[in-house]
């Protein structure tokens, strides 16, 4: 391949270009849905292409294609100058990127089992066994569905620094989901581990395998059964606890997007928003409670935010966001860190396939681990109601109001877990609430996964991931749809 | 970019000739050439700038009731006859699909000419052009009020040509071009940053209204200042266009979409034939309308479009069907598959609600006590077996008291079910000269809408 990466470079430079790079991507993605006893879907996607950014005229370019060969490479190359050139008739200055070194290196995310070597009918043996016990376990199942998802990019950086790096990032997982009703009762749904087709990791089938669906396919029913005669979720300012399910998408909305450099310059916000944490509050803002310490890390094992390098072949890193509470930093790019004169980028750019652009993407954003087990903060809860599942969110453009809601929600009575409540959700404003957080798990802190965060035009699909165990908050609104609807 | 009908049936063929001769009973396959172009402008300049071109072929293959499939981003015949083998090799092992009854068999088009559907202005756009219209629109923008600080947003257009095959006849081809410009115009005094917003969407990139765009989008941000904080409860509300269009989204998805429905999630659950919404209230979905921005005569799976009634006086009429959802309500589909890479979902693409004869200035002298909504950002279901809703409001929303505009209001948030904010209408009004949204959808005045919390 590195004779078509140094045509692509040649090219470029040739056209005037004064940085260029190239990735060549293979995507392999097997799915696997089962719904009801029926497959929903067992498809496998192969996309191969290429992209090419260049710098031209002080301005950005990028184009792709799916054709890999040399001529396609040359008009490709031709057009992303062109286009470079074109944007740069608008810039007040030209883009500038911070110095990285420019590597030749290889990277494979470690994994056991070979998701892809496994035989499918083996998948789908664990899928329909678990949709089975679903389906078995009360007459009151309409639905149910199981996942199982394993992706693949083999990709190759190559710039006109001198940069050569080849990667290799595989993640599986899955999840499964039931929907009971009964008469006129209204229909409830219970998602395990995680909603959204579950939970997801940089290993291989061994993850898969790990989160033993079939033995929660009875829980889930059971939770879903006791759903359907549950009261509504009280409302009224209480104590809250999160479940690692729910809190990860907290962490997600709140402290991942708003801390995105681009967002905060001003890239997104024609689309997705801006942001409440701009610069001058660095160091400043007092974010949330001295337990509060937010990293963004794309280091650890298992996370869909690891790999050895991102798609400007910048070296992985961790990099604080929020220490002990203050805001202390950004998740950027070589153009961002530039525009804000940090000396590093954080590693933060990724796209989702060849042919878009990379942009500033979480990787594994964590509320680091606290000090409590799981037993004994529940134990010191008097009253409170621990929320688990994620089931709806909202959040402002820049990103300071939220409102989410949650499959499940139980209530803690003396340092007991009481009764289920249906209907739970929550709001509040980020600072609030992240400065109303009292204590954070250590026993079950884990990452969790999910494959599915948007962002940019044309539209991207990342995969991403957080870290949380189980944290409480104090005084938060609970209950906001109490009456809605009627 | 050359249209290829021909190279683009040669390939669907050899994909149904190499399924059946490999033991597939039922085969469809969907041919795709794309290419498309984005120019993103941020902090008024060309922030990214890009272009694709794509090949897609997506195969699904039936061995009697046992189903697999294959999505692929090549156009060689020894990579999609590998992936054929796949997807013969993957349905092979897959259990049966007892609700599967059959592909649709081929059926009739009310064919709509290419030349309707395609502009040679948008399939000639060049990154030159683009940038062009991206200094008119900052330059614009910022003309209009000295406090304009930033102009962001995206011109966009693209090309695309399918072939949808299928082993039962079925053989459709379209080509489609799409233009859209949209821009988020920020502001600020010093004190307030405020932000105002509109869009435009047509097939031919010549006919995009950019210079009215920026100066609407410029306008909302200049009118913005001055912002007060209102207290959370119900309120009258005027909707803009795209405000109702970007809720229908989430009420077509999670109410009408006869997936959603089967699965237990829709609101309309045993509410076909009841009145939910107020007797003013027609939506429809007729892909083939000349009024509509971008028309087809063919679903996702070949099936042919056709006008279709869901709400009729605030009667819930139909559901959107595909071949598959409507095989197991005995019914026939309605045209609405979608599909993307293995997952399919029925959902109305050209959406209509009826007009009334109102208009924005009438709106807002009838309203005492209410808001006007430019538009929403993160609209999302809060439980969509009750069709309550949320989302935020974004880039203009005013106070409007004993028929006046007043003031400009902080975010606000709603959450409210779509049976009773839409239960009663006040006021409809006639379509936009712009199409800032997809769906066409008029302005409409609502007596109560659910403000559930704000930004202070």
């Amino acid at each position: 391949m590195k004779d078509l990466t140094q045509k692509a470079i040649d090219v470029c430079v040739g056209e005037g270009a004064s940085y260029a790079d190239i990735r060549i991507v293979t995507i392999m993605d097997e799915d696997i849905t089962i719904k009801r006893g029926n497959i929903d879907v067992l498809n496998l996607t192969t996309r191969t292409g290429f992209g090419i950014r260049t710098i031209a005229n002080g301005g950005l370019g990028f184009a792709g294609s799916y054709l890999l060969n040399t001529p396609e490479i040359e008009r490709v190359a031709k057009l992303s100058v062109r286009i470079a050139k074109a944007s740069g008739k608008t810039r007040k200055k030209p883009i500038r990127f911070v110095d990285e070194p420019a590597v030749e290196d290889t990277y494979i995310t470690p994994f056991k089992k070979d998701p892809f070597s496994i035989p499918t009918e083996d998948k789908i043996s664990i899928l329909m066994e678990a949709d089975k016990r679903m389906r078995e376990a009360s007459d009151k199942v309409k639905m149910t569905q199981s996942d199982y998802r394993a992706f693949r990019e083999d990709k190759i950086f190559a710039s006109n620094e001198g940069a050569f790096i080849n990667q290799q990032i595989t993640f599986c997982g899955g999840g499964i989901s039931v929907t009971v009703a009964e008469g006129g009762k209204q229909p409830q749904t219970r998602s395990l581990p995680a909603s959204f087709r579950g939970d997801y990791s940089t290993q291989g089938f061994e993850y898969f395998e790990k989160l033993n669906l079939i033995d929660l396919s009875e829980k889930s029913v059971d939770e879903a059964v006791q759903l359907l005669d549950a009261k509504q979720c009280p409302s009224g300012k209480m104590t809250l606890l999160l479940d690692g399910n729910q809190l990860m998408l907290q962490v997600h909305e709140s402290c991942g997007h708003p801390t995105e450099l681009d967002r905060v310059l001003g890239t997104e916000a024609a689309y997705a928003g801006t942001s409440f944490m701009t610069p001058d509050l660095v160091g400043k803002l007092k974010y949330g409670s001295d337990l509060v310490n937010i990293t963004a890390d794309s280091t650890l094992h298992g996370g869909l935010g690891t790999f050895g390098y991102d798609d400007e072949g910048v070296s992985a890193r961790r990099t604080e966001l929020i220490k002990e509470g203050l805001f202390v930093g950004y998740q950027s790019s070589r153009e961002t860190a530039a525009i804000l004169g940090l000396e590093r980028s954080s590693a933060g750019m990724r796209a989702d396939n060849a042919q878009h652009l990379p942009l500033i993407r979480m990787v594994n954003i964590n509320l680091e681990p606290g000090d409590w087990n799981r037993d004994e903060l529940i134990a010191d809860t008097k009253y409170g109601i621990l929320l688990s599942t994620n089931k709806s969110w909202s959040i402002d453009d820049k990103r300071l109001n939220f409102q989410f809601g949650t499959e499940i929600a139980w209530e803690i009575v003396n340092g007991e877990i009481g009764q289920i409540f249906k209907n739970p959700t929550y709001a509040g404003i980020t600072p609030e609430f992240w400065n109303a957080m009292d204590a954070h798990t250590k026993d079950d802190w884990r990452i969790w996964g999910t494959p599915n965060c948007g962002k940019g035009q044309p539209g991207q699909v990342m995969y991403v991931a957080h870290g949380v165990g189980m944290a409480r908050f104090q005084n938060v609104d609970v209950g906001i749809t109490k009456e809605e609807g009627k | 970019m050359n249209f290829d009908k021909e190279m683009l049936l040669e390939k669907g063929r050899f994909v149904l000739k190499t399924a059946e001769k490999l033991g597939a009973t039922q085969t469809e396959v969907t041919v795709g050439i794309q290419n498309s172009a984005l120019t993103r402008l941020a902090n008024s300049i060309i922030d990214q700038n890009v272009a694709e071109h794509h090949a897609t072929i997506q195969t699904i293959i039936y061995v009697g009731k046992k189903k697999g499939s294959t999505y692929v981003e090549v156009i060689d015949n020894d990579s999609i006859r590998k992936a054929v083998e796949n997807a013969i090799k993957i349905a092979k092992m897959s259990p049966d699909d007892k609700d599967f009854q059959s592909l649709p068999g081929a059926l009739p088009y009310n064919s709509i000419p290419i030349e309707d559907l395609v502009s040679k202005n948008t399939m000639n756009t060049t990154p030159e052009q683009r940038a062009e219209h991206a200094k008119m629109v900052i330059d614009t923008a910022h003309s209009v009020d000295d406090r304009i600080k930033a102009v962001a947003g995206a011109i966009s257009h693209g090309i695309g040509e399918r072939v949808i095959l299928n082993s039962l006849g079925v053989e459709a081809y379209d080509a489609r071009t799409y233009a859209n410009v949209n821009l988020t115009i920020l502001a600020e005094d010093g004190k307030e940053q405020t932000a105002g917003w509109y869009a435009d969407n047509n097939t031919d990139f010549g006919k995009l209204h950019f210079k009215e765009v920026a100066e609407i989008a410029a306008r909302k941000a200049a009118e913005g200042f001055g912002m007060k904080a209102i207290e959370p409860r119900d309120y009258e509300v005027v909707l803009e266009p795209a405000a109702l269009s970007g809720l229908l989204v989430y009420i077509a998805y999670f109410g009408f979409s006869a997936l959603m429905y089967q699965e237990y999630i829709s609101f309309l659950r045993d509410k076909i034939g009841t009145k939910l919404f107020s007797e003013k209230f027609n939506l429809w979905d007729d892909a083939l309308d000349e009024r509509t921005t971008f028309r087809t005569f063919f679903d996702d799976e070949g099936f042919p479009k056709s006008k279709i009634d869901l709400v009729e006086n605030g009667i819930i009429k139909n559901l959107a069907y595909d071949s598959y959802t409507a095989g197991r309500d005995n019914k026939l589909s309605t045209g609405h598959h979608n599909k993307e890479e293995g997952h399919s979902l029925p959902f109305p693409n050209n959406m209509f609600v009826g007009e009334g004869d109102s208009n924005l200035n009438e709106m807002i002298s009838e309203t005492k006590d209410g808001l006007l909504i430019t538009h929403f950002h993160y609209q999302n279901a809060v439980n969509p077996t009750e069709g309550i809703f949320t989302a935020l409001t974004r880039d203009g929303t005013w106070k409007i008291e004993k028929g006046e505009v007043k003031y400009p209001v902080r975010t606000l948030r709603f959450t409210d079910a779509a049976p009773r904010f839409l239960g009663r209408i006040d006021l409809l009004g006639t379509y936009p000269k712009i199409n800032a949204s997809t769906f066409k959808v008029p302005t409409i005045k609502l007596p109560s809408f659910r403000i559930s919390s704000i930004q202070k």
